[in-house]
């Protein structure tokens, strides 16, 4: 087994058209190109316009990232694809672009867990990932807590009903600020009083059970901003938007690191890492920060670029996997618009 | 054209149950409500009629969802149709399934999804004004033949 892959790997599970290229665990190249400005007239990701942009960009794209690495592609050893979960369409093509590759250049190719991407990106940043390590991901598709032991991944909690970043969003619209909402609020957030609204936070009662100790709720929140809002305005009183801004995403990241370490105290692994659009939020690596070492857990959160969807992810899983060994997929693999954390690589040949 | 005011969460599934538990393949159900007001609540008791096992959580980031159910009854397919510019078109959700073997449930699907079907149900939730009242509205209306007044009233139930 080569000990230094070079792996190229491709993301199109939502609106970025990612190409990164690694060597083992060094990031030689992340070439994104995003149809971001194109979906947010729509105020959202439009699977249709994310296929044509993705089918667009993904030639200049790879002859961007190889540009960049310095590598040609026979230099490469695999390919890595995200298989799944995401938009069937836009899934198809990179996983067809990733195949196309594979098959002409003679190489395996892997096609992989995006979640579990999320979470050994941080290798490329932070160095080898501890042999347990807890995950939360969190962005505008996926809320989940998750272990990684060894080359395992399993579930630990998940959303009940929005994603994180799908709070951010709506409540975004709420607010009159634009698409993506994740970025506004956290800037407008910043002058405001994030004390100012006792909003709810979900799942987080005695009541709620032991079977919902890692799970999250966020659409009884965004409900509750919707009401707080209606009453202001009924009552004649203005909204402060950067106060409501504050208090909704204090809401979200006190009960993202409160489970998060739960988690970390149930399973007795000192070390999380948090992966996902959501973790670029400032406040969230702030207070996971602060609440993680007053019990001495460790906290790895890649830098912002690498928290988004890129393809650097998924050429750093694709390595890991080559490494240890993991047996590639077949060719005839298909895309999933749902994929359970516990299949890391898809269609794998007995 | 029926009604019903529904307090919590709990009765808003119970509804959603009432109205699966009387849904057949090829059923179409617009849903209409503003952000909050439990579309997403309703669609979960409706999956659990059809005896879909898995979390319905809201569809919004990826549009639209199909839920695998029970042996002999028809998918379930969520949509949110909250981003979609124009009409929806069933072909365009690029779904592994297939409209006359499915119950399609369309949130925001006002003025959006009507054309998919002749026949349909329109479920509006309308939370009260007052912003400290839980209570919502429900007003169900049926178009064409498909659902008969019988159904309505099983709908709106006890």
């Amino acid at each position: 087994m080569i000990s230094e892959p070079l792996v190229l790997g491709i993301e199109t599970s939502c609106d970025e058209t990612g190409v990164g290229i690694v060597r083992g665990a060094t990031l030689l190249a992340d070439e994104v190109a995003s149809s971001i400005d194109e979906h947010a007239r729509f105020g959202g990701v439009v699977p249709e316009i994310a296929s044509r942009a993705h089918l667009e960009a993904m030639v200049p794209t790879i002859e961007r990232a190889c540009a960049v690495a310095n590598v040609k592609l026979s230099d490469i050893d695999a390919i890595a694809v995200t298989g799944g979960p995401g938009l069937v369409g836009a899934l198809l093509v990179g996983t067809a672009s990733a195949k196309a590759l594979a098959l002409a250049l003679g190489i395996p190719v892997f096609a992989v867990n995006h979640l579990a991407g999320h979470i050994v990106v941080d290798e490329l940043e932070h160095g080898p990932l501890p042999d347990s390590v807890i995950g939360l991901l969190v962005s505008g598709g996926h809320s989940s807590l998750v272990q990684l032991t060894g080359s395992d991944f399993q579930s630990l909690g998940a959303t009940l009903d929005d994603a994180a970043g799908e709070a951010f969003d709506k409540v975004a619209r709420l607010l009159g600020l634009p698409f993506p909402g994740g970025p506004w609020i956290d800037e407008v957030a910043r002058s405001g009083d994030e004390r100012a609204i006792a909003f709810p936070r979900g799942l987080t009662a005695a009541h709620d059970g032991a079977a919902n100790r890692l799970n999250f709720s966020f659409s009884g929140l965004k409900t509750a901003v919707a009401r707080w809002v209606k009453q202001q305005e009924q009552a004649g009183i203005g909204v402060s938007v950067p106060d409501v801004a504050a208090s909704f995403q204090e809401a979200v990241v006190d009960v993202l690191t409160q489970k998060a370490l739960a988690a970390c105290q149930d399973t007795g692994i000192e070390h999380l890492v948090i992966g996902g659009g959501v973790a670029a939020n400032s406040r969230l690596r702030a207070l996971a920060l602060e609440r993680a070492a007053r019990i001495g857990v460790s906290v790895r959160i890649p830098r912002p670029g690498l928290c988004t969807d890129n393809g650097a992810m998924i050429a750093a899983l694709g390595s890991r996997l080559l490494v240890r060994g993991a047996i590639a997929s077949d060719l005839s693999f298909a895309t999933t618009s749902v994929l359970p954390i516990e299949t890391v690589v898809l269609n794998v040949l007995n | 054209m029926t009604g019903l005011e529904v307090q919590t969460a709990e009765s808003m599934q119970a509804l959603g149950e009432r109205i699966g538990h009387r849904c057949r393949p090829g059923d179409l159900i617009v849903l209409a409500g503003d952000l909050g007001s439990g579309k997403t609540t309703l669609v979960q008791g409706l999956g659990r009629a059809l005896g879909v096992t898995e979390q319905i959580t809201s569809p919004t980031f990826v549009i639209a969802r199909v839920h695998v159910t029970d042996i002999g009854l028809p998918q379930l397919v969520h949509v949110d149709a909250y981003r979609l510019g124009s009409v929806l078109e069933f072909d365009d959700l690029g779904l592994d399934a297939d409209f006359a073997e499915s119950v399609m449930v369309v949130e925001w699907g006002e003025g959006k999804a009507e054309q998919l079907s002749s026949d349909y149900l329109t479920v509006q939730i309308v939370r009260a004004d007052d912003g400290s009242d839980e209570t919502r509205r429900v007003d169900i209306r049926a178009v064409g033949d498909r659902w008969t007044a019988r159904d309505l009233e099983l709908i709106v139930g006890p």
